[in-house]
């Protein structure tokens, strides 16, 4: 249990180190995504199921949900290359 | 007399003023004294290329200050977090009287037999009245800056976004409203469950209340959304909202009445319905913040 | 010193993580950057208030008819950290809102040539 911890707290770093550090904003919002799922593994090994419910929902979908509308408004969906 | 009038005519600058029908500059609303400009105004050119080595200094040294501020404060909090107390270990400073308190008589207090649901909903229920404010408070802010109506939209953007209809409806998304078909109704089922069952499992208003928005943010992206017009139109929606957020007051307060006064309480299921209301305030604002960002209108 | 980290995990990953969304939030030169670091910010903060509630070796505080028998987490940051998500969703869809109206008015998100604009525009 505990190496499930460990490898989930590195995962947790990773993910928040890389995610603005990725090229296109689709990507980044993509990994802030996994890095939500992540939180929500966490919140039930630390014996919280309603924050894992919680998190589930929102992180990884009505958080991402948003961030894709707004990346659609602002007309970086289709990949460019000069961002 | 010429008090009266003289009152009047204040009166009357006033309400122009807040009206913003006009300003208050030189009027005698406030006085301020006027000084002349003490140095003589340089050339434009001057006043630009000051400008632009203005902004351009701060862009080199910004990078640096943030860097420095990031990495003194990232060293404190490290310096601190090795003195904290033990993870995991059971006298721990917060555990103390008060959680066990909670766990003790929660069940008994609140009739709840999950003791967060308790604690929000029962001992703690003024932060979440505060907070379904917020959320109301939230949808309405994001309704300023992005509903649509004829004067901030454009010719363009109406045709852009009939264009997008038609488009979406002339070649449908198979698999997503197929997908959306099979998992809808148990969205909706588990959603409901978990609504209902906030006291003796985990779950409860805010968890369902986002599963709830989430399965009608699926619905109203696989079949359209003038199908979801049916479902939940802009009046029904501000009327499920506000009724969500009064409900909670009004029953919050019978609550807090009953027990305080040590009435007996009729209501034995009184959690479930506070838990209800949060919840749906909850979907409301989850659904409403999609429906604004997708099309600015609910 | 390497067993003090290993010990107070949670708090150091929360601290890592809070100083990386913080450089992010100041550093970065694109809007949504920004918002992705403070949200990155917002996961540290419970990340670290939850860890401070759990006891080891104890389960969910769901009593039902178990009694006080077994050990129980501390309910009371769970409460206050479900409050907290909630309300972190409602800041990022006002500040993503705040965005969209930025790019409507100004045509672009970064940093550097919004305020450039910003300052020709109000010449």
């Amino acid at each position: 249990m505990i190496v499930l911890e460990y490898i989930l707290l590195i995962g947790v770093i990773v993910c928040a180190v890389a995610a603005p550090l990725c090229k296109r904003l689709l990507a980044s919002v993509i990994v802030y995504m996994a890095l939500s799922l992540l939180m929500a593994v966490l919140w039930s090994l630390l014996q919280s199921p309603d924050l894992a419910i919680t998190e589930a929902a929102v992180g990884a979908g009505v958080t991402s949900i948003l961030f894709f509308l707004t990346l659609k408004k602002i007309r970086e969906l289709k990949g460019t290359d000069d961002e | 007399m010429s008090k009266d009038r003289e009152r009047a005519r204040f009166t009357r600058r006033l309400t122009a003023w807040v009206d913003g029908e006009r300003e208050p500059k030189d009027q005698t609303l406030f006085v301020m004294e006027q000084h002349p400009p003490r140095h003589v105004r340089q050339s434009e050119e001057e006043f630009q290329r000051r400008e632009e080595d203005r902004l351009r200094k701060f862009f080199n040294w910004y990078p640096i200050a943030a860097a420095v501020i990031c990495a003194v404060l990232v060293a404190i909090l490290l310096t601190t977090v090795m003195s904290m107390p033990g993870f995991g270990e059971e006298d721990n400073p917060i555990n103390n009287e008060v959680s066990d308190r909670y766990l003790e008589y929660g069940a008994e207090d609140t009739g709840s037999e999950n003791v967060v649901t308790a604690m929000i909903i029962g001992y703690r229920g003024f932060d979440t009245l505060g907070e379904s404010c917020v959320l109301f408070l939230a949808v309405a802010a994001v309704m300023i800056l992005l509903l649509r109506d004829r004067k901030n939209t454009s010719e363009l953007e109406v045709r852009q976004i009939e264009r997008d209809e038609a488009e979406a409806m002339s070649h449908e998304d198979l698999i997503l409203k197929q997908v959306a078909w099979v998992l809808i109704p148990f969205i909706f089922l588990f959603a409901i469950y978990v609504l209902l069952n906030g006291e003796t499992s985990p779950g409860g208003g805010f968890s369902g209340g986002t599963i709830l928005g989430a399965g009608l943010i699926l619905f109203s992206a696989a079949f359209g959304f003038r199908r979801m017009q049916v479902l939940m139109n802009r009046r029904r929606y501000s009327a499920v909202r506000t009724f969500g957020l009064l409900l909670y007051g009004v029953l919050y307060g019978l609550y807090i009445f009953i027990g305080a006064n040590g009435l007996p309480n009729y209501l034995t299921g009184m959690i479930l319905l506070i838990d209800l209301a949060v919840g749906l305030v909850v979907a409301c604002t989850m659904y409403g913040f999609y429906a604004l960002f997708s099309r600015g209108e609910i | 010193m390497l067993s003090d980290i290993l010990q107070n995990r949670y708090a150091v990953t929360a601290v890592i993580l809070f100083g990386v969304g913080f450089t992010n939030l100041m550093l970065q030169q694109n809007l949504l950057r920004k918002v992705i670091g403070f949200n990155i910010m917002d996961s540290a903060i419970f990340l670290l208030l939850a860890s401070l509630g759990y006891i080891d070796g104890g389960v969910a505080p769901i009593v039902g008819d178990r009694g006080f028998d077994p050990l129980y987490i501390n309910p009371i940051p769970s409460g206050l950290v479900l409050t907290g998500i909630v309300v972190s969703v409602s800041i990022t869809a006002f500040s993503l809102a705040l965005i969209q109206r930025i790019y409507r008015r100004y045509g672009t998100i970064e940093m550097r040539e919004l305020l450039e604009r910003a300052k020709k525009e109000d010449d």
